[in-house]
């Protein structure tokens, strides 16, 4: 079986590309057990100064696969927490890295999805491709993402941004900082991301490595208590009968 | 001068002390916390009648009486946590102007409407008194640097300046359209899932954590409180036409 994450290196550029076309790179326990894999390779790649991460095809990450965590089935064997364990333990690595992380959101980016963006230390978009945290529009709790929303908008526009919910274009996720740069039309995509990762793999590794580890400090980013405690909010949340009759309803299941 | 009604899903509560620009005084600002604690709707809308949205606390009752100034300031910091408190959604239709204690209500919104022309701000210093029972709410709403310079600096902003800081998040045209759009906006908020709305609220209000430093706001505010600066700059103020 083909990996569900592809990893190449060109020179001090690394390219980590979600590859689940066919559900939008929505992440499954197998995608993210590939993340998992392909970071860890990284970590130890001194050679590596810019990660950039993106999605195949249209998407950049639908979210969650809400298929696994609506179901009777994988709520009885926990499925929806270790899925969640997942993602909030993937954010602390992603975030982690010694290297620059540049999100290339090249289409859709929801919930989870939004939040891998939101991990990485730039994210660079085109003015429609659809981004946000739609979760209570769903009946569930953004917990996981909240903290690294917070770190990269501040307080009061996280806030605003979850609770609302919905999902906004690329424009908009500019305006509100959730993205650092933002190009006119998909074709620009590539430009703008090798222009910012060329630009970034110019600065010593040592003193990107030494910056990026006091940001992580100064914020709390690795503050890893605060991450997986916010999975067990989410998959408390989850598990009530409201969020599963919605999500059942949702996914053509019946309630 | 604290008036209650449910409008659908969403209650409202208003400040209705017009001729007085809506000034707080220790009586209302103690009705104002009890009227947000006993909120169960799945939304509320904070609002003012009359001209403006809330001037600050009513320092004409301050100048007079030793005991309001430091009731309103506790008051206040209630006020604040007890909109935070809410399972559901706070938001404030802040017209005309949302000045000192009435623009530091705005800690307790998780969304402002404010119309362009609206003037706010927290021109207290000037007073005597210190705005650091704000402090740890401002701070996560608008970050750290204008949080800095709209506490230190007695001057106003506009609604645009302030949207732009993050203070306000929906402007209108006039000061006539901010109640609708904010009643329009909180019945939204109020047809989500309330048990995802709620538990998304506590989990922001925990990592957020602005309550914790809530009791050293109000003591560094508490200081000052009827000592010989914050007298003699709140009389001349009163003084003042």
């Amino acid at each position: 079986m083909p990996g569900l994450v592809q990893l190449e290196v060109a020179g001090r550029i690394a390219t980590l590309t979600l590859h689940r076309p066919e559900a939008r790179n929505a992440l499954s326990l197998d995608l993210l057990a590939d993340l998992h894999a392909r970071v860890d390779e990284l970590a130890a790649r001194a050679d590596v100064t810019v990660l950039v991460v993106t999605g195949a095809g249209k998407a950049f990450c639908a979210g969650m696969d809400l298929k696994a965590v609506g179901s009777e089935d994988g709520l009885r064997h926990g499925l929806h927490r270790r899925l969640l364990q997942s993602l909030a333990d993937f954010a602390l690595k992603l975030r982690g890295l010694p290297m620059v992380s540049v999100a290339r959101v090249n289409g859709a980016a929801i919930g989870g999805g939004c939040g891998l963006a939101t991990v990485c230390d730039l994210a660079v978009t085109h003015c429609d491709s659809k981004m946000g945290f739609p979760e209570v529009d769903l009946g569930v709790c953004p917990a996981v993402v909240a903290p690294w929303l917070v770190r990269k908008i501040g307080a009061g526009r996280a806030r605003r941004v979850l609770l609302c919910g919905g999902v906004m274009s690329g424009q908009r996720a500019w305006e509100l900082g959730i993205v650092d740069r933002v190009v006119p039309t998909p074709a620009d995509l590539d430009g703008a991301v090798a222009e910012v990762a060329g630009r970034l793999a110019t600065g010593g590794p040592g003193a990107v490595r030494a910056t990026k580890a006091l940001l992580n400090d100064l914020d709390g980013s690795l503050d890893a208590a605060t991450a997986r405690r916010g999975a067990e909010v989410s998959a408390g949340v989850l598990e009530t009968p409201e969020a599963q009759a919605m999500l059942r309803a949702r996914l053509g299941g019946g309630a | 001068m604290i008036v209650r009604e449910h409008r659908g899903g969403v209650a409202l509560i208003r400040l209705s002390r017009p001729d007085q620009r809506n000034a707080l005084t220790p009586g209302a600002m103690a009705d104002l916390v009890r009227a947000v604690r006993e909120t169960t709707a799945g939304s509320l809308v904070l609002a003012g009648d009359g001209p403006v949205f809330c001037a600050g606390f009513d320092l004409k009752r301050c100048a007079e009486d030793a005991g309001a100034m430091p009731a309103l300031l506790r008051g206040l910091s209630e006020a604040v946590i007890a909109l935070r408190a809410l399972p559901g959604p706070v938001v404030v239709a802040a017209h005309g102007a949302a000045i000192a204690g009435g623009c530091a209500l705005l800690g307790g919104a998780d969304v402002v409407v404010a119309d362009r022309g609206c003037r706010l701000g927290y021109p207290v210093v000037r007073i005597g008194v210190s705005p650091a029972v704000s402090a740890p709410f401002l701070r996560g709403a608008v970050g750290d640097g204008p949080a800095r310079a709209g506490m230190l600096d007695p001057g106003l902003v506009s609604g645009d300046e302030a949207a732009r800081l993050g203070l306000v998040h929906e402007l209108v045209e006039s000061p006539d359209l901010v109640m609708p759009r904010a009643l329009e906006l909180a019945a939204a908020l109020a047809a989500k899932p309330p048990w995802a709305v709620a538990a998304t609220r506590a989990w922001l209000r925990e990592i957020e954590d602005a309550e914790a430093g809530a009791e050293r706001g109000l003591a560094a505010s508490m200081s000052l409180v009827n000592g010989e600066e914050e007298r003699r700059l709140l009389a001349a103020a009163v003084r003042r036409p």
